[in-house]
């Protein structure tokens, strides 16, 4: 999926940094930059709560429009409750018409949509990054109580949990599993719903 | 409170402290140290850095303390003052100073895509700010 006069830039977030997200690059071979954040400074910077995050940038550096599920099939539709197809369309028809792209938000509905960090998500990202750096250190075990204060302070981030869950034992050190979660959500997307113009 | 080592991370700046104070999530650095890692500075006006001052506050607030013939200053009460998060965990004398939440929302409410630059498989960096002129869809995953 490569539109002409379209850049993409895939970025891993990844506490495991090549050793986590390496083997799938290999075997994707792709084309365009695909880099790696061991930090998850893209999902903090941008305020990510779940992976996959797309967001359009135009020629100018400024978005046009902000996170929002981006997967380029449908292949997980019971989890994305939306046809991805009208996202890829979408994108394409911004490639070719620019800010005359039904798709290309106003500012005044970019605004609307993009969410800003509240303090309690300030102080969930402070936690996920000290458990992250005494992860690193090979402290996983005191990590583990600043991970489960991130998932606390920022219940929405899916990064949060899914991330911390990964680089232990989810069942036996946070007494949960990516499958109970999801059931747990009794039927709330978990992803959110893409609001997309009905044209394109 | 009790001597030791400490590890500061400051605006995503990590350094080394041989000797440090600390007393629960508070960290007491020597005034050479607290301008190492965070670039602010002890003067007669106050604390200061990139010309703003934050006068020191009389009392429990004080993040400036005289020990002998050594000042101390409290960076962790300093950063509460700047609405600064700090994290910390003493056992392993780790101090994380974190964004407050208005700095993590000013690049966002500019409507320009924050900027980032970060290694690819081989270590080859990349910065999304040179892609200027060009469209990009930037998408993030994980492996987990």
């Amino acid at each position: 999926m490569k539109p002409q006069g379209l850049e993409i830039i895939t970025v891993a977030l990844d506490s495991r940094g090549a050793e986590g997200a390496g083997e799938w690059i290999r075997a994707a071979t792709p084309e365009h930059p695909s880099l790696i954040d061991v930090e998850h400074r893209v999902a903090a910077l941008y305020n990510m709560v779940n992976v996959p995050t797309g967001v359009w940038i135009d020629e100018g550096g400024r978005v046009v429009r902000p996170n929002e599920v981006a997967f380029v099939d449908n292949r997980w539709i019971d989890y994305t409750k939306t046809d991805m197809t009208r996202y890829v369309a979408g994108l394409r028809d911004w490639v070719v018409n620019g800010a005359a792209s039904a798709f290309a938000l106003t500012e005044a509905e970019l605004r609307r949509r993009m969410a800003l960090p509240t303090p309690a998500q300030a102080l969930a990202a402070a936690n996920f990054r000290l458990g992250q750096y005494l992860h690193a250190q090979g402290h996983w075990e005191d990590a583990i109580p600043c991970f489960k204060q991130a998932q606390a302070f920022h219940p929405e981030s899916w990064c949060y949990k899914r991330q911390a869950w990964a680089l232990s034992d989810a069942e036996k050190y946070y007494g949960t599993s990516f499958k109970k979660e999801v059931e747990a959500l009794g039927g709330k997307p978990y992803y959110a719903p893409l609001d997309l113009p009905s044209v394109g | 409170m009790s001597y030791s080592s400490a590890t500061v991370i400051y605006a995503a700046r990590r350094s080394a402290v041989a000797n440090a104070l600390h007393d629960g999530q508070d960290l007491w650095l020597l005034p050479e140290d607290l301008e190492r890692v965070s670039g602010w500075e002890l003067t007669p006006e106050g604390v200061c850095r990139e010309g703003l001052c934050v006068p020191v506050p009389p009392g429990k607030e004080s993040f400036v303390s005289r020990r002998g013939t050594e000042t101390w200053v409290n960076l962790s009460q300093l950063a509460r003052l700047l609405d600064q998060l700090v994290v910390a965990s003493p056992k392993h004398g780790v101090w994380f100073f974190g964004d407050s939440p208005r700095e993590l929302a000013r690049p966002l409410t500019s409507l320009v895509a924050p900027d980032f630059t970060l290694p690819d498989l081989d270590g080859r960096l990349y910065t999304l700010s040179h892609f200027r002129g060009r469209k990009v869809f930037l998408l993030t995953w994980g492996s987990w």
